[in-house]
């Protein structure tokens, strides 16, 4: 989701303007968000209309990564990030996002952890087979773990050293808020789709196109998706292989390790978005026992 | 009796106007999400209260439907 | 995550989620049900006594659809007082239905107890969103009890403004019902034909009586207004119109007639009008501290009667920690009465038009005090416990009450005890 480097900041991400094309019965608009391609689909007739969702759509997308980013340095969370265990007071969306980052904490048994953003400064996966040393990893654990930090809504307290990151959640909010917003202007049928993360809403099936990301170049599987959720959580891209055994990028908070045999990919459907992509982490989380997991969510899903 | 309505039908139109201003974002409705916090939390509770009350007492109602008339007052 | 129940992930995640984007969690499962249940238990001290069990069943389907069936079951048993005034003597009544007599005892306020009836009701409501900005309700309600019978229906109209921070409701319903008492409706204001073992007792009853059934109308209108004030706060206004038409009489309440001497020389058989048009302005406001909910709210409600009334009710849930709550309750409720009310009637005027002493139309106050509690138990399940009380004191006067009727306790109070148990799953 966001692409991570090591020390040094890039600049908050400046956007080309959203493109605008035409199809039959519907529009498609395009634009870059959240380091991934986005699209709008909107079954409406006029252009004017499509064009000023799609705006509506991309200012929001933009809204959320802007909030969100790491990389932007007088967000609040930067601020958070910088705090050196100050409290500081979050604001409405936030106090939100932290409550449902809790929740999820203790439903996944402390596996779902926004503080364990720090452990990328040990790791890298880029491919290669450079595998940290367990020092380096264990000297990062003190700064990873929910129940380090104090939160009482609304003042939030983060030790000195740790971090938090929204990345797992973010882009599959940005979906949904994105949704929420456009159906307060528009009744018809829509599809809002931020690099594979979609939700459909509105009287009519759609035909997306999903690339297989374990083997990208195989022809692309074709969805068809009336009304709901969709979100993929998966390491198809970001592993490291040594002797053979592949590393995937979900690490275990409480380890700091890779989880074993964890899945390639797994896609999950669901009311929305934030649910589906939770119920795809959680299950990556569980390794080899995802599938196990998910047939007792009772779930649609796919698992590469 | 006019004059009754007059001061229910003015007051709500300025309650109405005034109103445009008032709000939550989207995001903001968790508290209001709560069933604990729909006007009428216990139907159940809300209609036996209701019944108790219309065969006790002369007056009835004011805050929505439901079912059920019976032979009691 | 082997310490938690697996299908209560899936729940609990839907519910977190909605929670984070503000929608109203209709918590799907694969049974789409919720059954909520619950036993009524209402005891007058020396009164009525009632025991009334309800189950509802709501189906939520796709698109914010549901519908919602309701069956309430009526068990009364006890007494109630007819409006006869008390005296120093025995009196004896004929029953409502003609067949024996009763007798009350000197100082006691009369009663009738031939009162035992039970009634079963149904109602079907159906609701669901017109396209974004509306939603609409229909229902229909059907009652019945051995001399009673009701069928109503109902229909609403919700429209969506400001991003659904402020609603405006417009409703309809109406009600047809019929009454066919046994004993047939006596004829308003006939004296009471008292069996004191004449051959012509029969006869001189059916003279009392003006056939067989009757029925009566009701049809309302309400117009509300429900905003949202800020993040904790929700209020709600709401304008009701009543109207009712046809035999709006109890034909089981009487007045005595009374000498100079305060006892009484006959009784007659109440009239009320035939039609009633009612107003009321509601109130009510909700709002969410840190934890707590407190819930408050006021009636005014006027008619051409010349009643009005004051309802003014205060619920505060206190919440225990996550799972648990405990929910004191006020409720104080005051109405003049009507304007043909009378405690009694003097012998020797001329009848009015309209009377009744049913003391439900006279000045009366009614206090209600309670307490509920609730939990969430481990499997998902609510339950809850209230225990209320309620106490009604008249309010009228009797300075011109004649002879020994001034001794007498023309206005006693009735309390009540209300319990409650009910569960949800």
């Amino acid at each position: 989701m966001f692409i991570r480097k090591k020390g040094g900041r890039r600049a908050p991400p400046i956007h080309k303007p959203p493109s605008l094309k035409k199809a039959e019965g519907y529009y498609i608009g395009r634009f870059q968000a959240m380091a991934c391609p986005c699209e709008l689909l909107m079954a409406v007739e006029k252009k004017s209309l499509a064009k000023s969702l799609l705006t509506l759509a991309a200012n929001e997308a933009w809204r959320i990564e802007q909030k969100f980013s790491r990389y932007v340095d007088d967000n609040l969370i930067y601020r958070i990030n910088h705090s050196n265990g100050k409290p500081i007071k979050v604001e409405e969306e936030f106090v939100q996002l932290l409550n449902f980052a809790q929740q999820c904490y203790e439903l996944s048994d402390g596996l779902f952890d926004i503080t364990s953003g720090v452990l990328r400064y040990a790791w890298t996966f880029d491919g290669s087979d450079r595998i940290p040393e367990p020092a380096p990893v264990e000297a990062l654990l003190p700064y990873v773990g929910w129940d380090k930090v104090t939160w009482q809504p609304p003042y939030f307290i983060l030790p000195k050293g740790m971090e938090i990151d929204l990345g797992g959640i973010g882009k599959e909010y940005a979906v949904d808020r994105t949704l929420l917003l456009l159906q307060e202007k528009c009744q018809a049928a829509m599809v809002v789709n931020f690099g594979g993360d979609i939700h459909a809403s509105g009287d009519r099936t759609w035909s997306i196109g999903i690339e297989n990301p374990a083997n990208l170049d195989s022809p692309i599987k074709i969805l068809k998706i009336h009304q709901g959720a969709l979100a993929t959580s998966g390491d198809a891209r970001r592993f490291l292989i040594k002797d053979g055994k592949r590393y995937g990028h979900v690490l275990n908070p409480k380890t700091g390790w890779p989880i074993s045999n964890a899945q390639r990919s797994v896609t999950v459907a669901a009311g929305t978005c934030t649910e589906a992509g939770i119920l795809a982490t959680f299950a990556l989380l569980q390794g080899e026992k995802a599938e196990e997991f998910l047939k007792n969510q009772d779930v649609q899903y796919w698992i590469e | 009796m006019t004059h009754k309505l007059l001061y229910i039908v003015l007051p709500t139109t300025l309650l109405i106007g005034g109103c445009a201003n008032l709000g939550v974002q989207p995001w903001e409705r968790d508290l209001l999400a709560k069933p604990e916090m729909q006007l009428i939390a216990d139907p159940i509770e809300a209609a036996l209260d209701d019944h108790i009350y219309f065969s006790k007492e002369a007056s009835s109602g004011g805050r929505g439907f439901g079912g059920g008339g019976c032979g009691c007052n | 995550m082997q310490l938690m129940n697996p299908k209560n992930i899936r729940g609990a995640l839907t519910i977190a989620t909605c929670s984070l984007l503000g929608l109203n969690s209709a918590v799907a499962d694969e049974e789409n049900w919720e059954i909520d249940s619950a036993v009524l238990y209402y005891s007058e001290t020396d009164r009525v006594t009632a025991i009334e069990p309800v189950i509802n069943l709501k189906r939520n389907f796709d698109d914010e659809k549901a519908l919602n069936l309701k069956l309430v079951f009526d068990l009364l048993t006890g007494a109630s007082a007819t409006g006869a005034t008390p005296s120093d003597q025995v009196q004896t009544f004929t029953r409502p239905s003609g067949n024996g007599s009763y007798t009350t005892s000197s100082g006691e306020t009369p009663l009738d107890d031939t009162f035992k009836d039970t009634r079963a009701a149904l109602s079907a409501q159906w609701e669901q969103p017109l396209g974004r900005d509306y939603k609409t309700s229909v229902g229909s309600n059907v009652s019945k009890e051995y001399d009673y019978f009701s069928l109503g229906i109902n229909g609403s109209l919700s429209r969506y403004f400001n991003q659904r921070n402020t609603t405006l409701t417009a409703g309809l319903s109406y009600a047809n019902d019929t009454i066919e008492p046994e004993g047939d409706i006596p004829l308003e204001l006939a004296s009471m034909a008292i069996n004191t073992g004449q051959a012509r007792f029969e006869e001189e009853f059916n003279a009392t009586r003006r056939g067989g059934d009757e029925s009566k109308t009701t049809a309302d209108l309400l117009l509300g207004v429900t905003q949202v004030i800020d993040r904790q706060t929700l209020m709600q206004l709401n304008y009701s119109f009543g109207q009712s038409d046809g035999y709006l009489t109890d034909p089981f309440k009487i007045l005595s007639v009374v000498g100079n001497d305060g006892r009484a020389v006959d009784y007659v058989y109440e009239s009320r009008p035939d039609s009633r048009t009612k107003h009321s302005l509601y109130w009510q406001t909700k709002h969410h501290f840190n934890q707590d909910i407190v819930d408050l709210s006021y009636r005014y409600m006027w008619d051409d009667w010349d009643i009005t009334s004051h309802t003014f009710d205060l619920r505060y849930r206190w919440k225990l920690g996550h799972k648990h709550y405990l929910e004191p309750h006020f409720r104080y409720y005051m109405q003049s009465n009507a304007d043909f009310y009378q405690r009694f009637l003097l012998d020797g005027q001329p009848l009015p038009e309209h009377a009744s002493a049913d003391y439900r139309l006279g000045e009366l106050t009614g206090i209600t005090l309670g307490l509920k509690y609730g939990m969430t138990l481990p499997n998902d399940h609510d339950l809850s416990l209230r225990l209320e009380y309620y106490q009604q004191s008249g309010e009228a006067n009797a300075n011109n009450a004649p002879g020994i009727l001034s001794q007498q306790e023309l206005f006693p109070d009735v309390d009540a005890v209300i319990v409650q148990f009910s569960y949800s799953f």
